[in-house]
């Protein structure tokens, strides 16, 4: 009798013990489940950072008088928002920043920019930094330099080139046609843009040898009257 | 000041010839690449100019924003090549009431419109309030230099 009470005991003790046991660690060790969690805090004060910064910048691209601290100030206060910030400066009614206030320094990469991109991240900014110092052509922006040295070698090469996609255009692809292909789409888009520029080029520069032939025919008119 | 920039005529009613425009890359839809061809009869002519389009997240509630990639000398446009014309201006943006509604920014507009507003815009510049204060002296005062300055630069742009 005695036995039969302590068999049926065991498995209901174990099962009382595991039960206890999850319930005690759902207690007591529970923070050490989502142990990223001060890492995603990090992220989101850097995220909220950046979009302060950005809502700073934008509203120093309109107001340039207005001071970054005097800015930040006002969109702490009333949650970053810009339109009522906006609003606060156009009715002069910004109030000074206490003493206390120091908000953190503007980041190194938006001050390189001069502050002009609202949106973008520190690698996009120096790409166009560069671009700006650079002011770089259109044949080198678009790599057009190879095809310009083709169509130097020969006219006839730019013709065939030229009937070759006449002919494919005909072959059931038509070129204005909504391509459902992301790379067939951008491929059509750069063709457009290479051979717009290109025949752009093409004209400047027999406008330029026009007016170069014009030139030397009237210096030699007048040299020779 | 944002909203002390032009007021664009009516764009001509005329199908966008010498325009290019698309995505830089299909993954990322709001950042576009145009190209504007500069319009006839104007010192521009014969030129392609690079201009970059970035969308807001909000887009078409907010217009985007449109950029010359390289020099574009022109009193609408910033040195830093930031174009400045109304349609690229939501209506809150305007506390004056300098520019009319109808010219400004709205749902309704189209990437096209904008982009035939800025060719009409290369050929008529407005210098009442201009993004370039040098370039609308110089257009104002000495247009032949500034002719001669723009015709420069369009044929630097295209490598000769």
């Amino acid at each position: 009798m005695a036995s039969t009470t302590e068999e049926i005991n065991v498995p209901s003790l174990v099962v009382i013990l595991v039960i206890s046991g999850l319930i005690i660690r759902y207690f007591f060790f529970s923070p050490t489940a989502p142990p990223p969690s001060p890492q995603q805090q990090q992220r989101d004060a850097l995220a909220a950072l950046r979009s302060r910064e950005a809502a700073v910048q934008r509203i120093q691209q309109m107001f340039p008088q207005a001071e970054r601290r005097t800015i930040l100030w006002d969109l702490q206060r009333n949650g970053g928002n810009i339109a009522m910030t906006t609003e606060r400066i156009l009715a002069g009614r910004m109030d000074v920043p206490p003493i206390l206030f120091q908000p953190p320094p503007p980041p190194a990469d938006n001050n390189a920019t001069g502050g002009q991109s609202t949106a973008g991240a520190g690698a996009q900014a120096a790409a166009k930094k560069d671009d700006k110092l650079a002011q770089p052509d259109l044949i080198t922006r678009y790599n057009l330099k190879d095809k310009i040295a083709a169509e130097a070698v020969s006219e006839v090469a730019v013709e065939a080139e030229a009937e070759a996609a006449t002919a494919r255009s005909g072959n059931g692809r038509a070129p204005k046609a909504w391509s459902t292909n992301k790379e067939e789409r951008q491929s059509l888009l750069q063709r457009r843009r290479d051979e717009m520029i290109l025949e752009a080029r093409r004209k400047m520069e027999a406008k330029i040898a026009a007016e170069k032939a014009a030139k030397a025919e009237a210096a030699g008119g007048s040299g020779s009257s | 000041m944002i909203w002390t920039c032009i007021r664009i005529p009516r764009p001509h009613q005329q199908p966008p010839e010498g325009i290019t425009a698309g995505p830089v890359s299909e993954d990322d839809l709001l950042h576009w690449e145009a190209l504007i061809q500069g319009p006839e009869g104007t010192p521009f002519e014969g030129g392609v100019f690079p201009a970059e389009l970035r969308f807001p997240k909000d887009y078409p509630l907010a217009p985007p924003t449109m950029k010359f990639l390289g020099e574009v000398w022109h009193p609408n446009v910033y040195p830093s090549g930031l174009v400045c014309i109304s349609i690229l201006h939501a209506p809150g943006d305007d506390p004056n009431h300098y520019e009319h509604a109808s010219e400004r920014w709205s749902p309704i507009q189209s990437v096209e419109k904008i982009l035939i507003s800025v060719m009409s815009m290369l050929a008529e510049p407005n210098d009442e309030s201009p993004a370039n204060v040098e370039a609308a002296k110089m257009w104002r005062d000495r247009r032949a230099e500034y002719e001669d300055k723009v015709r420069d630069g369009v044929r630097r742009m295209l490598g000769l």
